[in-house]
């Protein structure tokens, strides 16, 4: 890349190499692969880049994100999942709430985001990618459509389908408790 | 009971995708539904369960690193065609006369900078759907077409009778300027012929001949002429000599 094209890069695809990794690890549910399958994503960024014609730090997003969705996919189709396990025991999390919380509470918590990650894992690809990219990325409707490759009406229905899974899951797991 | 209708405005409202109007109106259903004001409570602690299983993750440093280097990488490496074309031991520079005979000389900067340049054209129109913006074997189609589109009307003429048909013109960019570039085949290789005014200042002298590619460059009188082609050198000699004699018979009738 031409020095001035490797300033573009830096400020257009860069400021999202973190919704970049946040989505690879969300669709291939593994640490390691999520971090090949950015790093691929981003040589192809890098190789057509020339053909990306946006200057600005939102432009970008869509851009990269497509690309990273794309490799994900493809990654899951070439690799398979090779994850028999939920999400592992993530540290910070934990440990925020542990901070001075009543243990009931603690473990009523822990129970209901046991039984949102099973929900979302079971979630089909389709399903995952939009919530993962509305609700953890904050991409609009168009930008979901962009990076999905797919109108926006499919993107609200998607993200209708899979939130009455994840809400039915919820009130499961909140009965659960009750009884 | 419930409002199907409603709860997707819910949910587009709860995403920022509700219309400002349709909001006011939504508040006012709220107002009055209770089913409805239960199900966007439950939608509100779906979003906030979900935060929480799923956390917006950082990029881990070690894969900041990788692709940091990729990007000093590709900053420092040429693309592939340049590699081939720099790999090039042998780097025959030279120049033709008017009159066809070539010399070996040295290359100097300006016109290496062209000669990439050109390279870069030429592989570029050979990736699909590149090649040309006019399709035609007849000079009469491909010079007009170059009427209007710049500002100095190319010599076209077709070669078929010769073995090197015409294909076809584009408009191409080339040393800062707009230029046209004529396509013309030999057997399965493409040939391009980028033209333009000669320019006066100076008379370049570095045309290259470097691994895979064949840049050949000369100047008459009225206008600059790069060759590009993966062609032998024998028969883009050949080639070019053809180029040469339609340049100076269309400058015949002029004195």
């Amino acid at each position: 890349m031409e020095p001035s094209e490797l300033e573009r890069f830096e400020a257009v695809v860069l400021p999202h190499l973190s919704a970049a990794y946040g989505l690879a690890r969300h669709l291939t549910r593994d640490d390691a692969d999520a971090e090949d399958v950015v790093q691929e994503s981003l040589l192809r960024a890098m190789k057509y880049f020339g053909g990306f014609r946006g200057t600005g730090a939102t432009e970008g997003r869509a851009w990269v994100l497509a690309i990273v969705r794309n490799m994900s996919h493809t990654w899951r189709s070439r690799h398979g999942s090779k994850r028999t396990t939920t999400i592992q025991f993530d540290e910070t999390v934990h440990s925020e709430a542990a901070g001075g919380e009543h243990p009931g509470a603690m473990l009523e918590r822990e129970a209901t985001r046991t039984a949102l990650e099973q929900a979302i894992d079971a979630l089909s690809p389709d399903l995952r990618e939009v919530i993962v990219l509305r609700e953890v990325e904050g991409l609009s409707y168009k930008e979901i459509g962009d990076v999905v490759g797919v109108p926006v009406g499919t993107v609200m229905s998607r993200l209708s389908r899979a939130r009455g899974r994840l809400q039915r899951a919820l009130t499961e797991a909140d009965q659960g408790r009750r009884q | 009971m419930s409002h199907p209708h409603v709860e997707m405005q819910i949910d587009l409202s709860l995403d920022g995708e509700l219309a400002e109007d349709e909001t006011a109106l939504l508040e006012a259903h709220l107002a009055e539904c209770a089913a409805c004001r239960r199900f966007r409570e439950a939608r509100l602690a779906l979003r906030s369960a979900i935060v929480t299983a799923m956390p917006r993750l950082e990029v881990p440093d070690r894969l900041r690193a990788r692709v940091r280097a990729d990007l000093r990488t590709s900053g420092r490496r040429m693309p592939v065609w340049r590699q081939a074309a720099l790999a090039a031991t042998l780097v025959l520079v030279a120049s033709a006369s008017a009159l066809g005979g070539w010399r070996v000389g040295t290359a100097h900067m300006a016109s290496t900078v062209l000669a990439d340049e050109v390279l870069a054209s030429h592989v570029r129109s050979l990736m699909p759907g590149h090649l040309s913006d006019v399709t035609s074997t007849d000079q009469h189609t491909v010079k007009p077409w170059f009427d209007g589109r710049l500002d100095f009307s190319p010599p076209v003429t077709d070669f078929s009778g010769r073995g090197y048909p015409l294909l076809g013109g584009r408009l191409d960019y080339v040393g800062g300027r707009p230029v046209a570039a004529l396509v013309y085949g030999r057997r399965k290789h493409v040939i391009n012929v980028f033209v333009w005014p000669a320019e006066k200042a100076k008379s370049l002298s570095a045309p290259t001949t470097r691994q895979g590619y064949r840049v050949l460059h000369w100047q008459t009188p009225e206008y600059s002429y790069w060759v590009a082609s993966d062609l032998g050198l024998s028969e883009l000699t050949d080639f070019v000599r053809l180029l040469q004699l339609g340049d100076s018979a269309a400058a015949a009738p002029n004195p």
